[in-house]
């Protein structure tokens, strides 16, 4: 084998150690992404894509669906069985789908990026305040003469107040 | 924070969504960068410069007086 002249050599080493992605006669077009209309496969059905976009609403809401089914359920078995020596166990049934949502929750806010967990916050901050703000304004009301409103009340207000806060701050970063 | 994301984008023929997708945040995100309603952390900033193989102070100028 007769070596190589000097200099094509070099540049084969050259070509070797370094690689350069717009040399000549090598792939030089951009990394463009795959074009909707190219892609292989049947389209997606409504019914998928909602299911990509959503996913995490739709668990959620699965999950608080089953909780509130459970938490029926129970209370329903208790008004009948006041007395029974399994009613703790009925009672606390419903903890279980509770704790599933619990968990999706977490899983959720965890996989917020870094603008959606900021939203959250301040619409977390948003809801706190205001229910402070109303349960105190209507604790004096109390005083004053008004009904005993019963303490459950609370959560669903603060959730409402947190949907209103999410929406808020979601369309001030539009 | 001004910074030259549309212009980058329109280059390359990209969308938000697309664009959204190589930095692993959503399309809203990447919506609040562009119009400067958001200043992106700096892991997210050094992300969308090796995106777009610039450095930050190419695609983001900090407005005067501010710094």
């Amino acid at each position: 084998m007769t070596p190589l002249p000097n200099k094509s050599r070099r540049s084969l080493q050259w070509n070797r150690c370094i690689p350069i992605p717009h040399r000549p006669f090598m792939r030089t077009e951009s990394n463009l992404p795959p074009q909707v209309s190219e892609m292989p496969g049947p389209p997606l059905l409504p019914v998928q894509s909602t299911w990509i976009t959503y996913r995490a609403q739709i668990e959620i809401g699965l999950a608080l669906l089953a909780y509130m089914m459970f938490l029926v359920g129970s209370v329903t078995i208790l008004r009948a069985n006041p007395d029974a020596s399994w009613r703790y166990i009925v009672a606390v049934v419903p903890v279980a789908p509770a704790s599933l949502v619990l968990f999706l929750f977490a899983r959720r806010l965890a996989r917020l990026d870094e603008l959606q967990r900021r939203i959250q916050i301040e619409a977390f901050g948003f809801s706190l305040a205001a229910t402070a703000l109303i349960t105190f304004a209507y604790g004096f009301l109390e005083g004053a003469g008004l009904p005993h409103l019963n303490w459950t009340y609370i959560l669903p207000l603060m959730a409402a107040l947190w949907a209103v806060g999410a929406a808020i701050f979601t369309f001030r970063y539009r | 924070m001004k910074n030259r994301l549309r212009v980058l984008r329109a280059e390359l023929d990209w969308s938000q969504a697309d664009l959204a997708e190589r930095l692993g945040v959503s399309r809203q995100t990447v919506n609040a960068i562009e119009t400067g309603k958001y200043d992106p952390s700096l892991p997210l900033a050094f992300s969308l410069a090796r995106t777009f193989k610039r450095r930050i102070e190419e695609i983001f100028e900090a407005e005067q007086g501010r710094l």
